[in-house]
């Protein structure tokens, strides 16, 4: 069992090494990143103004800045699995790993986490330093990292399914761009990227919260400029639900397509 | 004791045709009920025409492929059954796939298999200073993969592929794409390790220098099915009863005419020659040569090994080709 851990955090640490050469793509994203969270302060910071409040679904102008650096960096940090997992089921290189002794799902997990955490690192750092220079520090408190900390490891394997559910489409469907769009796009408007749930029209809140989406983007999110522990267990067992039941998912839809693998290259 | 059996192996696919309504499935047979033996130590080469069934042999063997019907067993394991169990018995190196982490340096790689593989650490220091110098690693063992020649790539990942000391070795086409010295190298190594630790190896490859240096037999395979199974040196030998017969002179020599004998290069004081010796023997060939003027050097060669296989090929492709699978002996 330790010596099977130890193999996949080594996987993990592989990962974000590797991530690490990349560092000039990911700067260049966070440049993309500061743009864009200084039209969100232009555009929230009129929407205070036109409503006459100082909150907004509990949240203030800086707060909502800052939960936006959180939404932001979870969701720029999304590694490549589906786009990677499509290409390889495609290229038959799938093969090199299942030559060894190793859960192929599960290595494709460690990897997207070491990869994540690298990229959500950098992300969420350049966002910090921007949203402090818009806004300042008000809203920041320990225990609000504390409970990000604690709520994105879920939220990050949480979403590592859907996009490798999304990639396990290759085995039947000549493109799976289609449905990889509707999932990204399912995770951006249903998971409370822009917006907090809070705003969300009263008659459409109840079903984007009982959504899986909300539990990889918002939760964290809005734990991270509103700390609460009840929160925090009702978000946890959330994914914990919508982890087991995409588990069960992954693993009937990989026991079918392992049968599907084919050779490539003659 | 057998290291690979194969006993009525056969893979089929359902592929869609045509398109719209008009779309209908078809099965294609890749593997067609194949059968061999390959005993432990051996080094055997698998060759074919593209989509003879090789690659999809190869990963049946390995555990990657459910195969539609049949037995196999590798090193007393059925792979599709067992392919956890195996994969720390088995080594694969696919020549276009890489197995290393391409921003990160060869050791990194070794690291992580050590981890992977379970290896020990003393086990893994020992087993990886032994192959960082035998395949001569030292040099580029700590450069970002990205960053390396083509023929250190592949000797990083043959030396990756050894490092849990598998005890067979499966090569898909490991040398494509290799220069000639590089080829070699790669060779000469496989070929020592295959020697000195008893390796079985299975290799495929479209290169007859690949077959010539690493296999001492050949398997045929086309169209699924085995069409030849012998020595590298009986194939040879058999398949095109030829041999090239260099000859220099200290004279203009007079022409030579025999049934059964090409020119195939002539100068002044020199000529290559190609004798069918089904239809003229050897000995009488070079006794016409000598009364054709005095020699000064004289060779005997066997034709390429290149030569060979296209001739097998070609014969495989024809309609009326009798079948012909020979034991070895």
């Amino acid at each position: 069992m330790i010596a099977s851990l130890r193999k996949y955090y080594w996987i993990a640490l592989m990962a974000a090494r590797t991530n690490l050469a990349y560092v000039g793509e990911v700067a260049a994203r966070s440049v993309f990143l500061a743009i864009l969270l200084y039209i969100y302060l232009r555009l929230w910071t009129i929407t205070y103004a036109q409503s006459n409040a100082t909150r907004l679904g509990d949240l203030s102008l800086e707060q909502m800045l800052w939960y936006l650096v959180a939404t932001q960096s979870i969701y720029m940090s999304t590694p490549k699995v589906a786009q990677n997992l499509d290409q390889d089921v495609r290229t038959g290189t799938l093969a090199v790993q299942l030559v060894r002794p190793l859960s192929f799902p599960l290595y494709y997990l460690w990897n997207a986490l070491g990869e994540r955490s690298v990229r959500f690192g950098i992300t969420f750092l350049v966002g910090s330093i921007v949203a402090l220079i818009l806004v300042g520090p008000a809203p920041l408190t320990v225990p609000g990292y504390l409970l990000l900390l604690a709520a994105l490891p879920f939220a990050f394997c949480l979403d590592f399914l859907g996009y490798f559910l999304v990639g396990l489409g290759a085995f039947w469907l000549e493109d799976t761009s289609g449905v990889l769009l509707i999932y990204q796009k399912s995770v951006m408007l249903a998971g409370g990227l822009l917006i907090p749930m809070e705003l969300f029209p009263d008659s459409i809140k109840p079903i984007v919260q009982a959504l899986p989406f909300s539990s990889i983007v918002y939760g964290p999110a809005h734990l991270f400029v509103h700390p609460d522990l009840a929160e925090l267990g009702n978000l946890l067992l959330k994914q914990g639900v919508a982890i087991c039941g995409f588990t069960v998912c992954v693993w009937f839809v990989w026991t079918l397509a392992v049968k599907r693998v084919h050779a490539m290259g003659g | 004791m057998n290291a690979i059996e194969l006993h009525k192996l056969r893979k089929t696919y359902t592929v869609k045709q045509g398109s719209g309504f008009g779309r209908k499935t078809a099965e294609v047979v890749a593997v067609d009920d194949i059968s061999f033996e390959i005993p432990e130590g051996q080094s055997v080469a698998f060759i074919g025409p593209n989509g003879a069934g090789k690659s999809t042999t190869i990963k049946m063997l390995t555990g990657i492929l459910h195969p539609t019907s049949g037995e196999a067993s590798v090193l007393g394991l059925v792979p599709w059954q067992d392919r956890s169990k195996l994969a720390y018995q088995i080594g694969a190196v696919f020549g276009q796939r890489s197995q290393l982490w391409y921003h990160l340096p060869p050791s990194d790689t070794f690291e992580l298999l050590a981890r992977v593989y379970n290896i020990g650490k003393n086990d893994y220091r020992k087993r990886r200073d032994m192959l960082i110098e035998r395949f001569g690693l030292a040099e580029f063992l700590n450069t970002a993969v990205r960053k390396l020649s083509l023929g250190q790539r592949m000797r990083a990942e043959i030396a990756a592929s050894l490092l849990h000391n598998p005890k067979v070795l499966f090569l898909d086409e490991p040398t494509i794409g290799l220069d000639v010295v590089a080829c070699q190298e790669l060779r000469d190594l496989v070929s020592e390790w295959n020697r000195q630790e008893g390796l079985t190896v299975l290799l495929t490859s479209h290169d007859a220098g690949d077959i010539e240096a690493v296999a001492k037999r050949v398997l045929v395979i086309n169209y699924g099915r085995v069409v030849l199974d012998d020595r590298v040196v009986t194939v040879r030998r058999r398949y095109m009863g030829s041999k090239i017969l260099g000859v220099k002179f200290h004279e203009i020599p007079r022409e030579i005419r025999i049934p059964g004998v090409t020119v195939l290069k002539a100068s002044s004081y020199a000529m290559k020659l190609e004798v069918n010796t089904e239809v003229a023997s050897i000995d009488r060939v070079i006794h016409k040569v000598i009364q054709a003027g005095p020699v000064a050097d004289i060779t005997i060669e066997d034709p390429p090994l290149e030569e060979i296989i296209a001739h097998i090929y070609s014969r495989v492709n024809e309609p009326d080709y009798e079948e012909e699978v020979i034991g070895l002996s």
